[in-house]
C-alpha cells in the first residue's frame, strides 16, 4: 500500500511543478485583490515567475514555505469571504473581549506576531473558523454555549493550531494535485479570478470542506496546551466538544461542523489518550465564568 | 442584606458548577477511582459503553455513579449524555435552539433574520471589504493582550505540546485511515 502511495506520489511530481506555477500567478492574482496596496514582489513571486510555456520550471518552495505576507492575503481573501455571508455580531464590546482571549491565547504559539484578528459572526450554527494569516471566526450561536472564559480560550486556542500548523494551506496544495486536469483547463481559459477560485473555490467554500481528521485531531492537542500555557483551566475545549457531542448530526445548527469535524466523541478519546496524566499537574488553571462577556439581546 | 448578596454570589457561580446528575456513557475502558487522582485507590473497572451518572467535576474528572459504585473517571473518558440518546438540542438554550426548528434538512433557513453559513451559503458568499476592516479594527496588541491577562489573573506557564498517541483498547479503530 505505501508502495503504491509512493509510486502514485512519484507520478504525480511533474504535475506538481506545474501546479506550483500556478500557485505563484495565483499568489500574484491574490495581490491584485482585496483592495490591498500591492507589495513589493516576495521571492516566492520571483522564483515562482515561470519561463513562459517551459516545461522545464524552476524549483519552487512547496507551498509550506509561502511568504507570511502572501499567506495573510489569502486569509485576508477568505475572511472577508466568510464575512460575507456571516456580518460580525454588532457588539463593540464582545468583539474586543473576544480579541483579547484570542490575542492571548495566540501569544503563546509559535506565531505571536501575525495580525490575529478574531471575531463573534451573525449565525446561529454553532461553529468556528480559522483561516491562514490568523483570522479566526466563532458563530454566535458556539458563543451563546460556552460557560466561561476557558472554554473560549479552548475553542480559539484549537483555532490557532488550525493557523500555527497551516493546516488550510496544505489542503490548499492538496486539492491543487487532485484537480490538476481541471486546473490546467482553468488557467488556459481563465481570468484571474477564476485562477483565484481554483485554489480556494468560490467565496468561503475552502471553510465549507473541512480539513483532514488527523488535522483536527492535532488541533485539538495544540488547543489544550496552548489554552494551559495561557493559564487558563486545560479542559475547557473538552468541556465545549462535551457540550456540542451532546448535538445530534442531523440538528441544523451542527450540520456543516459534524460534516466537516470527526465526531466530538471520537475527538474527546483521542484527545484523552494524548493528554494521559501529562495535565494532572496543572491544578491552578483560571475558568473566570465572571469574566465570559455575554451578548447583548 | 448581606445574605442576599451571598446568595447572588453563589448563584452566579452555578454555571461553572458541574450538572448534577447527569446522565452519562463511558467512551472507552477506564478505572473508577476514590479520588480524582491518577494514584487514587480503584475502585474497579469501567466498560467502554457503561451507563454512568454524572454528580460533579473536579478539572479533568467527574464524579460518577456506575451501578452501585461511586467514584471519579477522566473527564474524558466520558461523553455526556445517555447510551444511544443522541440528541438534546433543547438543552442548548438560547440561540443556538433557534436554529433547530428545521432539523434534519441540514440547513439553517434565516427564519430567524440571520444569514446562515451552510455550504451553499459560504460558497456563494462575496467579499465584504467593509467588514473585514472593521473586523481588522478590532484586532488587539500583544501587550494590550497581556494586560488584560494579567487583571484575569491569568499567569502564563512552559507547557509542551502533545506528542500523537497511541490508540487505546477503548479508542477504537475507526479513527485511522479510512
Amino acid at each position: 500500500m505505501r508502495r503504491l502511495a509512493c509510486l502514485v506520489f512519484i507520478a504525480l511530481l511533474p504535475l506538481a511543478a506545474v501546479q506550483a506555477r500556478d500557485l505563484g500567478d495565483t499568489l500574484r492574482s491574490l495581490k491584485e485583490l482585496g483592495g490591498q496596496k500591492p507589495q513589493s514582489p516576495s521571492p516566492q513571486s520571483s522564483a515562482a515567475k515561470p519561463a513562459k510555456d517551459s516545461p522545464d520550471l524552476p524549483t519552487i518552495p512547496p507551498i509550506g514555505n509561502v511568504p507570511e505576507g502572501d499567506e495573510i492575503k489569502i486569509g485576508r481573501y477568505i475572511a472577508g469571504n466568510l464575512l460575507g455571508a456571516a456580518p460580525l455580531v454588532a457588539d463593540s464590546a464582545l468583539q474586543s473581549y473576544v480579541n483579547r482571549v484570542g490575542r492571548w491565547v495566540a501569544s503563546q504559539s509559535e506565531r505571536p506576531d501575525l495580525p490575529w484578528t478574531f471575531g463573534v459572526v451573525e449565525s446561529n450554527d454553532v461553529n468556528a473558523f480559522a483561516a491562514p494569516g490568523g483570522y479566526i471566526f466563532v458563530t454566535k450561536g458556539l458563543y451563546a454555549m460556552l460557560r466561561d472564559e476557558a472554554e473560549l480560550a479552548g475553542v480559539l486556542a484549537h483555532e490557532v493550531g488550525h493557523v500555527t500548523q497551516r493546516h488550510h494551506l496544505k489542503v490548499m496544495q492538496q486539492s491543487q494535485l487532485v484537480g490538476v486536469g481541471s486546473k490546467l483547463l482553468t488557467k488556459k481559459l481563465g481570468s484571474k479570478d477564476d485562477r483565484v477560485k481554483a485554489l480556494i473555490g468560490s467565496g468561503a467554500e475552502i471553510m465549507a470542506r473541512g480539513l483532514d481528521k488527523n488535522a483536527e485531531f492535532e488541533a485539538d492537542r495544540i488547543g489544550v496546551v496552548l489554552a494551559t500555557r495561557a493559564g487558563y483551566d486545560s479542559y475547557g475545549l473538552p468541556a465545549v466538544l462535551q457540550e456540542i457531542g451532546h448535538l445530534s448530526a442531523d440538528t441544523g445548527s451542527v450540520a456543516l461542523l459534524f460534516k466537516t469535524h470527526p465526531h466530538p466523541d471520537e475527538r474527546l478519546v483521542r484527545l484523552g489518550d494524548a493528554m494521559g496524566t501529562r495535565f494532572d499537574g496543572v491544578t491552578d488553571g483560571q475558568n473566570l465564568p465572571e469574566r465570559l462577556q455575554r451578548m447583548k439581546r | 442584606m448581606r445574605e442576599l448578596r451571598l446568595w447572588i454570589l453563589a448563584l452566579a457561580w452555578l454555571p461553572l458548577a458541574a450538572p448534577a446528575q447527569e446522565p452519562g456513557t463511558a467512551l472507552k475502558d477506564d478505572v473508577l477511582r476514590a479520588e480524582p487522582y491518577a494514584d487514587a485507590k480503584p475502585l474497579g473497572d469501567i466498560r467502554k459503553g457503561a451507563s454512568l451518572t454524572i454528580l460533579d467535576r473536579a478539572t479533568g474528572w467527574y464524579q460518577v455513579e456506575a451501578g452501585s459504585a461511586r467514584g471519579w473517571m477522566r473527564m474524558l473518558s466520558v461523553r455526556r449524555g445517555a447510551a444511544g440518546q443522541a440528541s438534546a438540542a433543547a438543552e442548548v438554550g438560547g440561540v443556538a435552539a433557534l436554529s433547530t426548528g428545521r432539523a434534519g434538512t441540514g440547513q439553517i433557513v434565516s427564519t430567524t433574520g440571520v444569514r446562515g453559513l451552510s455550504e451553499e451559503e459560504l460558497k456563494s458568499a462575496r467579499f465584504d471589504e467593509a467588514q473585514l476592516r472593521k473586523a481588522e479594527g478590532f484586532s488587539v496588541s500583544k501587550a494590550d493582550a497581556k494586560t488584560f491577562a494579567a487583571k484575569g489573573p491569568l499567569k502564563a506557564r512552559k507547557f509542551d505540546y502533545l506528542p500523537v498517541p497511541q490508540q487505546t483498547a477503548g479508542g477504537g479503530s475507526e479513527g485511522g485511515r479510512r
